[in-house]
Formats: structure tokens, C-alpha cells, sequence
């Protein structure tokens, strides 16, 4: 197996502003990040969903560049942009022209130096943040399922189990001082990384980071937020109702190791035995031999992310659909099934291998897109920027991967036994109120 | 009002745009097998990868006789064995592979798509190729994929974005197959291999395929490959079928969907539309993109950014093989529903009544040409944009001259197009709520025709 060898050139300027250079000189388009090292994990207790709508904010203006600026002069320098807020990590990007690099950058130092914002964008945001939450949770069917369900069931500490896209009177709570504070607070320089991935020559990125970001004074950071997560000794439960979907929804979290120990690294590849495409256990067992679910999905930080792209307590999810003629305990006890024979009997090594083979592959596909697939090195953007921000150490890019291969059938096998227990489990439900939306009259 | 969209002037500071970089278009391989089959390559080293598409011209509207959803209900049991592969093994050496293969159908189209390592180009390129020959079609699974079939169109139905596109897709296209967005329950129920078998045998032919891949690989070595793994494939060619003609719809006509208890209202607008291969396809694709097909655009400035309707409005032009469609949609809540159809008539409007500012006509040019050298930029990318080219019998020369063709366009043919095919007068709105809150507002835009979820209309 060829190593990887993916360039990359970084530096920290004067004001702790870390700098990632990825350049491939072949391309003429430019990829632009900017991560801060905040996310709806780390939001303020009684704040829930502030982080996603300072995100919105950050689009609002700034000094130079005002409301509806950036997007125009994004969109009108051939680029694509959005941005998202994550457990840990609140992003910005955007992929261009590579002929708009120094544009581009002045546009995120401009609203990293100095947000401009007024009550109206405010009001204007919060109204847009409203309908994001109605069309993707509540107005839709297993809406939110099972990211917003999963986390108040699994976990105890404030931080990981709140509502992550925010409870309506939280949001209307904010205000112009909260957000002010929130930027002077979070998006200081030394809380941040920038990310040049493409077309781009590495000494003028260099260049052009410290020409438009080394002014902006460096913040005094808060302590981290404590999200330790308090030993689980016993199962836990939940049960909701489904407004809309007509099949019963089921979803299973066990609480994960740390990341980045050997034990990380063998349930990573169990996972991968478990919910890797339809060669999974889950899926073929539950799916297309037993057919007692009509979808299966899950992971390791799904479906939020990857088991690459955190940085705290985290679960491993199993997410199923399943047909109303099986009961949630009897489609349990078939999950369990499948759990017990990884217990009882681990996986092959030729399994193993084939795990390794696929997770690879898919490890190149994200790097190279990814993640949503409309941006060149989004994948490659995204790992450089948490492995900066939480390892301070962006060449894992290259040599993460060796930790997964490295895995014994043994190992696997050991963290199944020691994890996938019910005492370190959370189960959440959605009962369906209908079996279809009856006819109105 | 339009207050906060009213353009400020750019800050001086703004650093200009430098010397454009070329975008350099890599060479096709193209290549016809002796039984047919078309094989179109381009080389790309991004990742030690390739991605292909066996692309077959046929898809659920040629069916659409036989049994609506003909074909995507096939590829899904395409992929679910061949007579020497049981599922798990064609599965599990996937895996081995680090590959993915998956099997769609559309309106107009079906299509094998599977990715891998390079490494493995060989037995990927096999495995695809029994697929594509040799599918077994066993009852279990036949069995097994109707039920999953019929769980997901029963979802379908209680999610309004679903019910809004299923209804103007009903309305514009009458009694054409494209008026099908979804088999109904007693549709599936009445599904039979036979159907499904007879489809894959008629339309799973060289002579009705095309074979795109774009990755990781040395084109001769590439072509033996495909070769080997596809000569044997018997020769079959392309069927065509006529179809009725879709209705004349004049006026505006609201198409109500009573969904009660919805806490946000989907509006979706729209009438058909012209085709890839018209000529004036460019000048409306730029059109459209000013209009609502951007973040940067009109219709998301003003009912997003100045006035927070919604969260994420766009307007599309959907080019289907015979017929196109124009849609605007937002998701909106529930006391804005007439306001957002006001101003979505408003927008509309305008671009038919004046002419587009010259600096908007340049930022969307260069919005087209650049999001189109993003979309090069990735395997998949390329080769979703050469699908393009060759399902729709585009010119050879369609992707190196696409930016030119962008450049050359004019105010005056902004408003050509805006006036011809933003038909304001006759456009159909459906709406999608709850009918006791949102009812009333959709009735100030014309007579109302009333349905229930499951599609049947109500008094």
C-alpha cells in the first residue's frame, strides 16, 4: 500500500493564526477555509442553538464588506461559498477562481477582524434560522432523526446532550450585545485556523495570510468547555412520537473511546464491519437477510460527520427504519444478534482487511471532495483543519490512516466486548402517530 | 421594500481579481466496442481512483406503459445478484475493492455507477459487466425490494417537498410520462419479475449504453480492460417510443395540497420549459441564475436576505430529454405564503420588464463560468458533466466551448429569454400546507383545484 504524501506547508503567525498550504499548482481553482474552534457542543449553557446562528451572522457584514457583500462578491468571482457549524468546529469556505485567492482572503479577514452587524440582520436571521429548523426537522419526517434524538438520551454533561439546532425561545433570546460578545469571545485569530488548498503557489499564500490576517489582534481565550461526559452504568431510553414518517425509527448509541487510542482505532474498523455499505453486518443482516428494517445507516459521529472530524465524547450510531409488524424489542434483539456474533466469534482477519481496503478508498474519495461532494478538497480541508485545531498536527492527514491498518482481528474483537454493551448504550425511538396521512374528507 | 438589498458600493479596498489561470480540458479516449457499446475516458490523477458510469438511454418514461416506475424499480434489482454472483458475494467483493456500485433510473435514463481503486480497475470493470448482462432477478429479492419500494413511496407522501414537485410535475406534463414523479401502492403491489426482467433485457444493451469513466488510469491498458469485460455482451439497440403530447395550460392556477398540521408551507411554481439542445438554453440558464438559481441572485436576496421568508429559495431549470421545466420553490412560513408568491411573481417580472444591470450580467457570467471549473475539479465532477454531453447528444465541443458560449451573451439576451420563457401569465403555483391556516392566501392567485396527500383531489 502507497503511502500518502499529500504536501502540506503550515506556520503560525504572530497573532496564533495557524496557516495550512495544500498547493497542486495543475489546478486553476483555489479552496478556502477558515475554522474556528467552536461548535454547538461548545455553545454557552442556556444558549442551545446560538452557535448555528452566529454562523449566520458571520454572512451579515462587516467593516468593508456589508450585508450580503461577501455572497455577492463571492458568487461574482466565479466561487461557490457556505459554511456550518459542527460538534467542535464552526466553519467558513469557499472554492474560486484561483485568480480570487487574495480576494477571498481579504473577505475572511475583513469578518474575522470586526463583525458589523445591526438588530435588523439580527431579526432578519433569526427568522431564516427558523425556517432552516421547520423545513429540515419539523416539518419533515424523522426530521433531526436521530442527531437531535440520540445526544438528550445518551449523555448527561449540558454540553453534549442539549438541543444543538436551538429551542426557539433560546433564540429569540439573543441578542446584538450576545453576539458581540460570542465574535470577542470565539473568533479571535489564535482560535482559528486558515486553509489554502489548490491552485496556489505556497510562498504567496504565506504571503497573502499574513498581508490581510497578522493585524487582527490576538483574543484571550476561555478556559475549553468541560464536556467530559460522566461514566454510563446502565441503558437509557426514549421514546417520541414521529408527527409525519409512517414506519417506526429506531436508533442506537454507544458511547465511544477517546479518540486516538489504540481502542479508538479498533472500534473505527468495527464500525466500519458494522455500517460500511451493504456488505455491513448491520445492513445485511437487518436489511437484506432478516428484513426487519427497510434502511440501515450509522457510524461513529454519524450523521453529523465522521469518525475523523471531532473532538470529545462521541457515539457510535446504528440507525435504522424499520417495518411496523416488528416491534422496537424485537428488532433490538435482532440488533443484538448481530452484536453478539462480533462479541462471540470477532471478525475474520480476510474481513478485517477488506474493511481496511474500503475505508481507504473512501478516506481518498472524501479527501478529494466529500462531505456534500460540491467542492474540490473539501474532504482534505476539513481533516487538516480539525487535525490543526485539535492536535495541532495537520500531517496526520498523511499518516492517520496508519493507525486504522494496524488493527488486529483481536483488538476488534475486544473493544465489541468491552463497548457494545447495553450499560454503555443509549436507544431512541420514534413511534409513528400515523400509519399514513389519512385523506382528509 | 427592498432596503436591505439596495447594492452599497464595493469598499475600495476590495483586491482585485489577478490573471486567470487556464482551465485546461483533459483529452477524451473514445472508443466503440464491436458490439455497440460506446466508451468515453478522461484521465484525472487526483486520487488513486476511477469513477464510471454505464449510462443507458432508456428510463421510466419509455416504460411508463408497462408500469409507472418501471425502471428505477429494475435498477434496484439489478444490483441484488446475477446468475453466478449470489448479493453478498457481489457485495462483499465490492468491499474487497474498495469499491461502490449502485444502480439508478430516472425519467430518461438508467445508469450502473461504481468507483474503486485503480488498483482493482480489472475486477471492478467484471463485476459491473455481469450486472449490467447477467442480473438474476430472484423472487426473494425481487420480493424483498417491492416492500422497501412501497415503505419509501408511503414516506414519500409526508414530506411536503415530495408532494409539491410530484404535483406540478402532474400538472405540467398531463398525460406525457413525465407527469409521474412516483408509482402509487397499487402500482408496486402489482409489479412482476416478468416486467422487470422483460425491461432489463430490452433496454440493457451495448447498443443503448454508453460507458463514461474518468479517473486513475492508462487509457490503452483502461480499454482492454473494458474490453475483456464487456465483448461478450450481447449487441442490442435503442428503442424510442412516442408519447402524448403534455397539456396547454393558460392562466394561473393554484394546485392546492391540504397537508394539515404543516408548520411551514412549500410553494412551488412553475410551467415547462425548453430543453438542453435549444439554443436559447444558454441565455435562460444565465437568466435563471440571476433570477434565483444563485445564493448571489434576486429572488434570494429579496425573500431571504431582505425579508427572512425562508431559508433557502432557488429557481431551476430542469432539462428532461423532450421537455424541460422551470420551478421557483421556497419553504416558508406559514402568515408569508401569499406574500412570497407575490414576490416571486414580482422577481419574475422584472427580469421580463427591464433589462438586467450590466455589473449583473458580468457577476453572473463569471458565476457560471468559475462553479463550472469547480465542477471539473473532482472525478465525479467530470464525470457527471461528460454524462451531460453524451445523454443529451450535446456538440462535441459543448464543455470546452461552454465558457465562451457564457460570455458571449448580451443584456438583450438576458431579456429575450426572460420574456419568452418566464411565463408569469400562465405559470401553475402549487402549494403545499396546511389548508385551514394558508388556504385563503392561496386563493388570492387564482381558481384552486384542492388534493389530499395521497394525491386525490378533495371538495
Amino acid at each position: 500500500m502507497s503511502k500518502l504524501n499529500i504536501p502540506i506547508e503550515h506556520a503560525t503567525l504572530a497573532n496564533g493564526l495557524r496557516v495550512v498550504i495544500s498547493p497542486d499548482r495543475a489546478v486553476p481553482v483555489v479552496t478556502v477555509g477558515v475554522y474556528y474552534n467552536i461548535g454547538f457542543r461548545l455553545e454557552p449553557q442556556g444558549r442551545s442553538g446560538f452557535a448555528h446562528l452566529f454562523e449566520h451572522m458571520m454572512f451579515q457584514g462587516s467593516e468593508h464588506a456589508g450585508k450580503t457583500v461577501h455572497i455577492k462578491l463571492i458568487n461574482s468571482s466565479g466561487g461557490v461559498l457556505n459554511g456550518s457549524t459542527r460538534y467542535d468546529v464552526t466553519n467558513y469556505f469557499e472554492a474560486v477562481p484561483s485568480n480570487a485567492l487574495e480576494r477571498t482572503l481579504w473577505l475572511e479577514a475583513d469578518r474575522m477582524r470586526s463583525l458589523k452587524v445591526d438588530k435588523e440582520n439580527l431579526d432578519n436571521q433569526l427568522a431564516v434560522v427558523k425556517e432552516e429548523i421547520r423545513v429540515n426537522v419539523l416539518n419533515q419526517p424523522y426530521g433531526g432523526f436521530p442527531w437531535l434524538d440520540l445526544p438528550p438520551v445518551a449523555n448527561r454533561n449540558w454540553h453534549n446532550a442539549h438541543n444543538f439546532y436551538g429551542d426557539f425561545t433560546d433564540l429569540d433570546a439573543a441578542t446584538l450585545d450576545d453576539v458581540q460578545r460570542f465574535f470577542k469571545t470565539y473568533y479571535a485569530p489564535n482560535n482559528a485556523v486558515l486553509l489554502i488548498l489548490g491552485g496556489v503557489d505556497p510562498a504567496e499564500g504565506f504571503a497573502l495570510a499574513k498581508k490581510h490576517f497578522e493585524a487582527i489582534p490576538a483574543g484571550k481565550l476561555p478556559p475549553p468547555a468541560d464536556v467530559a461526559e460522566p461514566p454510563q452504568t446502565e441503558e437509557r431510553r426514549a421514546t417520541v412520537q414521529e408527527r409525519l414518517g409512517t414506519v417506526p425509527a429506531l436508533a442506537i448509541g454507544y458511547h465511544a473511546p477517546q479518540r486516538r487510542t489504540p481502542e479508538w482505532y479498533a472500534l473505527a474498523m468495527l464500525d466500519q464491519a458494522l455500517h460500511g455499505s451493504r456488505a455491513g453486518r448491520v445492513y445485511r443482516t437487518l436489511v437484506l437477510e432478516k428484513q426487519i428494517a427497510v434502511e440501515a445507516s450509522g457510524g461513529i459521529h454519524y450523521p453529523m460527520g465522521d469518525v475523523l472530524d471531532y473532538n470529545g465524547p462521541m457515539l457510535m450510531v446504528t440507525s435504522l427504519l424499520h417495518k411496523p409488524e416488528y416491534s422496537a424489542d424485537a428488532t433490538i434483539a435482532a440488533f443484538d444478534q448481530v452484536i453478539r456474533e462480533v462479541q462471540q466469534q470477532g471478525i475474520s482477519a480476510a474481513e478485517l482487511d477488506s474493511v481496511k481496503v474500503k475505508f481507504r478508498s473512501d478516506y481518498f474519495s472524501t479527501l478529494e471532495g466529500g462531505m456534500g461532494g460540491y467542492m474540490p478538497r473539501f474532504g482534505l480541508m476539513h481533516y487538516l483543519a480539525c487535525f490543526t485545531l485539535f492536535d495541532d498536527d495537520p500531517t496526520l492527514v498523511n499518516t492517520i490512516l496508519d493507525g486504522f491498518v494496524a488493527v488486529t482481528p483481536e483488538q476488534a474483537q475486544a473493544a465489541a466486548k468491552k463497548y457494545l454493551v447495553p450499560a454503555n448504550r443509549a436507544i431512541a425511538i420514534r413511534r409513528p402517530k400515523n400509519a399514513g396521512v389519512a385523506e382528509a374528507a | 421594500m427592498m432596503a436591505a438589498t439596495t447594492q452599497q458600493p464595493l469598499s475600495p479596498l476590495v483586491p482585485p481579481l489577478t490573471l486567470e489561470r487556464p482551465v485546461v480540458w483533459p483529452p477524451r479516449v473514445e472508443h466503440t466496442l464491436a458490439n455497440g457499446l460506446r466508451v468515453v475516458l478522461v484521465e484525472s490523477h487526483t486520487i488513486p481512483k476511477f469513477d464510471a458510469q454505464l449510462l443507458f438511454r432508456s428510463g421510466n418514461a419509455i416504460a411508463s406503459h408497462i408500469a409507472p416506475g418501471l425502471a428505477e424499480m429494475t435498477a434496484a434489482c439489478v444490483r441484488t445478484g446475477t446468475e453466478s454472483r449470489a448479493e453478498r458475494e457481489i457485495d462483499e467483493t465490492l468491499r474487497r475493492m474498495g469499491a461502490d456500485l449502485g444502480c439508478g433510473g430516472g425519467a430518461d435514463n438508467s445508469s450502473i455507477s461504481f468507483s474503486g481503486l485503480s488498483e482493482f480497475s480489472r475486477d471492478l470493470l467484471l463485476v459491473a459487466a455481469d450486472v449490467a448482462r447477467n442480473a438474476a432477478f430472484r423472487a426473494e429479492e425481487f420480493e424483498r425490494e417491492r416492500r422497501q419500494k412501497l415503505e419509501e413511496i408511503k414516506i414519500e407522501r409526508t414530506t411536503p417537498g415530495f408532494l409539491a414537485g410530484e404535483r406540478l410535475r402532474k400538472v405540467l406534463f398531463g398525460a406525457h410520462p413525465y407527469a409521474v414523479a412516483s408509482p402509487t401502492p397499487e402500482q408496486v403491489a402489482a409489479y412482476t419479475r416478468e416486467q422487470m426482467i422483460g425491461y432489463y433485457r430490452q433496454h440493457y444493451v451495448p447498443g443503448n449504453a454508453i460507458l463514461l469513466a474518468v479517473g486513475d488510469f492508462d487509457p490503452p491498458k483502461f480499454i482492454a480492460q473494458v474490453e475483456e469485460a464487456f465483448a461478450p455482451w450481447k449487441a442490442g439497440a435503442r428503442e424510442e417510443r412516442e408519447y402524448p403530447a403534455p397539456p396547454q395550460l393558460c392562466g394561473r392556477h393554484v394546485h392546492f395540497v391540504d397537508f394539515p398540521g404543516a408548520v411551514q408551507t412549500q410553494v412551488l411554481l412553475g410551467h415547462r420549459s425548453i430543453t438542453r439542445q435549444h439554443p436559447d438554453w444558454f441565455a435562460l440558464s444565465l437568466a435563471n441564475a440571476l433570477f434565483g438559481g444563485a445564493f448571489n441572485s434576486r429572488l434570494v436576496m429579496n425573500i431571504r436576505e431582505a425579508k427572512g421568508y425562508t431559508y433557502s429559495p432557488r429557481s431551476s431549470v430542469h432539462p428532461l430529454r423532450q421537455h424541460g421545466y422551470f420551478s421557483v420553490h421556497a419553504a416558508v412560513r406559514n402568515d408569508v405564503t401569499a406574500a412570497t408568491i407575490t414576490e416571486m411573481f414580482y422577481e419574475m417580472d422584472r427580469m421580463r420588464s427591464l433589462p438586467v444591470g450590466a455589473d449583473e450580467l458580468a457577476d453572473t457570467q463569471n458565476y457560471m463560468t468559475g462553479v463550472f471549473s469547480i465542477g471539473l475539479a473532482t472525478q465525479d465532477g467530470l464525470a457527471g458533466q461528460l454524462a451531460t454531453v453524451y445523454l443529451n447528444d450535446l456538440p462535441k465541443d459543448y464543455l470546452e466551448t461552454y465558457r465562451e458560449r457564457v460570455r458571449a451573451l448580451t443584456l438583450n439576451d438576458v431579456l429575450h429569454a426572460a420574456r419568452k420563457y418566464f411565463d408569469t401569465a400562465n405559470a401553475q403555483i402549487v402549494v403545499v400546507g396546511d389548508r385551514k391556516e394558508v388556504g385563503d392566501q392561496a386563493s388570492l392567485f387564482g381558481e384552486v383545484s384542492w388534493y389530499g396527500a395521497q394525491g386525490a383531489p378533495i371538495g
